[in-house]
């Protein structure tokens, strides 16, 4: 194993020189970025795209150069990683959680470089000091979520006819892991912060990629009374915007803005700002005042969280929610508002 | 007693089919090509080909009765390759099945990309199958049974048609006598001068032409675009289902639609919170269903005599 390991760096090492010598003869000297995309590529309309549209903002602004590499197997990791590094390349994004064990063993060989890790969070007391781990504070985009559910479903619920009388909203969920698991704390925290009285109902699918299986849960939340049915199931939350099309009751999104997927039906979505942290992250780096060994958390104050526009729903909702929802983030930007981000903490 | 008031009405009938009719026609496209002497572990991929396949011929038309034609064209193009790696080149049957049910992920993803540019959700189709959903002239006026089966979706009354002539054949044409014997005695059958490899080949076929319906029914009867995964286990809860069937017709049908109706009833379930447990136990119902059906409990199990040998004609 060692043995093999040794002739890949070697392999690594020499390729790594070819692509170096070749970027010497270029006579401009910005600061080279990398990126590797998990093995779904460009235009997964996710991850991969938003770390790419962050690093391309600050190419456009003439700050770096970029050094893309998309591995087609897991077993490219390693290497794409090591090549990056040795292209010069002082900061590099690994993309995915799957990137975990890549980062942990080539930061060991390559201590000038930085390695970020998208979605990924390691253990401060034995992380590497040129790794840093980048995650989102999904609570709070899905607090402010909340926030517009709770108003809309019950005051204000005879705006549209996509609402009932009944104070009553759902969510469907994917696999609970802690993305998932912060949307939804988030999510009922903000819709009981403006009527206490509500009921949030929740599903549990234990999938991300079925998409029948989303709807079926989507119609039985809403055959309970929940006009405002929030996805955070991936590609089995398509369902729910299917099912609130068929059914005529309102949906949110998550990630993006999901509106292109039921346009009358969705009236916002908790966004989580890919791309705004991955830009932060660039520059921070060049300012020379990024915390690598560590993790870093955006959220609203960061500005990589935010809620999507309302879209058709732009001329329904009256002025006492949003200006609910620029309360909310006040609170939650000064501090009065302790956006929880487990269960447990909740108490649900 | 309110509770299973508002768990078990018609809504959860109508859900329970809907779930059921990708598992039904996966599960019978089993029997048949079973029935016929040929393992078929491999609808999941079939489906998922199947799906991927309408979702690109209606979404290059507009037309989503051009992707069931798609699908259903892929679906059958599949079942044959499975035919020609069993039956002509006498490849095991189950190692078969399961590189179909790889290639089917493979495949997939690959033309995403192909033809999306991305992988993940394709494009939303234009215009789905459920946009023809009709009623049944004074069928529907029948109380409950009306509305949980006659104000439905082309496919769903496409299955219900598809299984009487399937039953019919299977009982009462010369054809389903060939296909038993095919199954059961191939060396009789061949005796009589009848082709078997012919008759394999036909029931293999057709098994992909159903898994390709199924498919359909999920990527743009029941769904709006093709999303990876997305038959997610259905063709193995269907392998379970012809199995607990005791690979008969009817006995699949009963089978899958006790499988849809505990999916059904699950969500439910959860969705009302009666039993304040573990959300991941809601998760293992179908599963654990499939395990205690496919126990034998429920069909005395018979499969046929020379079901997975491979038959070589002098």
């Amino acid at each position: 194993m060692k043995k093999v390991l040794f002739i890949f760096l070697a392999l690594a090492v020499v390729c790594g020189g070819l692509f170096a010598s070749g970027s010497q003869e270029k006579a401009d000297s910005k600061p080279i970025i990398g990126m590797a995309t998990d093995t779904n590529g460009l235009g997964d309309g996710s991850f991969n795209d938003g770390v790419y549209s962050g690093l391309k903002r600050a190419e456009d602004e003439g700050l770096i150069e970029i050094r893309l590499i998309e591995p087609t197997s897991m077993t490219d990791y390693v290497p794409n990683l090591s090549g990056l590094s040795e292209d010069g390349a002082g900061l590099i994004f690994a993309t995915g959680f799957l990137f975990y064990d890549a980062v942990l063993e080539v930061s060991e060989h390559y201590p000038e470089t930085v390695f970020a890790g998208i979605d990924l969070s390691f253990d401060p007391s034995t992380m590497p000091s040129n790794v840093i781990g980048i995650t989102w504070k999904e609570q709070e985009a899905s607090y402010l979520a909340g926030v517009v559910a709770g108003l809309m479903t019950d005051k204000y619920s005879n705006l549209s006819d996509k609402l009932n009388d009944k104070n009553v909203i759902g969510a469907v969920l994917g696999m609970d892991i802690p993305p998932v698991e912060r949307y939804i704390v988030g999510f009922t925290q903000g819709a009981k912060s403006v009527n206490p009285d509500i009921e949030v109902l929740s599903v549990v699918t234990g999938t991300f990629t079925d998409q029948a299986k989303g709807k079926e849960a989507a119609i039985a939340l809403s055959e309970q009374g929940a006009d405002i049915v929030i996805q955070l199931a991936g590609l089995t939350g398509i369902g729910v915007f299917n099912a609130a099309q068929e059914k005529g009751f309102a949906a949110m999104g998550c990630d993006i803005d999901q509106s292109f997927l039921a346009k009358a039906n969705t009236i916002t979505s908790a966004r989580k700002g890919i791309s705004e942290a991955t830009y932060l992250t660039i520059k921070n780096y060049l300012s020379g005042d990024l915390k690598s060994g560590s993790n870093s958390e955006f959220g609203l104050a960061e500005g990589a969280i935010n809620l999507a526009p309302f879209n058709d729903f732009e001329d329904i909702i009256p002025l006492e929610v949003r200006e609910a929802v620029e309360k909310a983030k006040a609170g939650i930007l000064d501090g009065s508002i302790n956006v929880y981000s487990t269960r447990a903490e909740l108490g649900m | 007693m309110n509770f299973i008031g508002s768990i078990i009405n018609t809504e959860f009938f109508i859900a329970a089919v809907r779930l059921s009719v990708p598992i039904i026609l996966a599960a019978v496209a089993a029997t048949i090509c079973e029935k016929a002497g040929i393992i078929n572990i491999a609808m999941e991929g079939m489906m998922l080909i199947g799906a991927f396949f309408a979702a690109w011929g209606a979404w290059l038309t507009g037309n989503p009765w051009i992707g069931l034609m798609f699908g259903i064209f892929a679906g059958t193009a599949m079942g044959l390759f499975h035919g020609w790696a069993t039956i002509d080149l006498h490849m095991n049957h189950v190692v078969s099945g399961a590189v179909i049910n790889i290639l089917g992920f493979g495949i997939t993803r690959y033309l995403m990309v192909l033809v999306f540019g991305h992988p993940g959700n394709s494009e939303q189709i234009p215009l789905s199958l459920a946009a023809f959903r009709f009623k049944i002239p004074l069928l529907n006026k029948i109380p409950f049974i009306g509305d949980i089966l006659f104000n439905q979706t082309p496919i769903v009354y496409l299955t219900i048609v598809l299984l009487f002539v399937i039953q019919w054949v299977l009982k009462r044409s010369a054809f389903g006598l060939h296909l038993h014997a095919a199954g059961e005695h191939p060396e009789v059958l061949a005796t009589l001068g009848i082709s078997v490899k012919k008759i394999r080949y036909i029931a293999v076929g057709f098994s992909g032409t159903l898994c390709g319906i199924a498919g359909a029914f999920l990527s743009i009867e029941n769904g709006l675009s093709f999303s990876e995964g997305m038959t997610s286990g259905r063709g193995f809860i269907a392998l379970g289902a012809n199995t607990a069937g005791g690979w008969s017709i009817i006995g699949s049908v009963i089978a899958s639609l006790f499988f849809g109706a505990v999916d059904a009833l699950a969500l439910r379930i959860q969705v009302l919170n009666i039993f304040d447990i573990y959300s991941e136990l809601f998760l293992i119902f179908p599963y654990v269903a499939a395990l205690i059906a496919v126990g034998g409990l429920v069909f005395k199990s018979n499969p046929p005599k020379a079901l997975g040998e491979d038959y070589q004609s002098e």
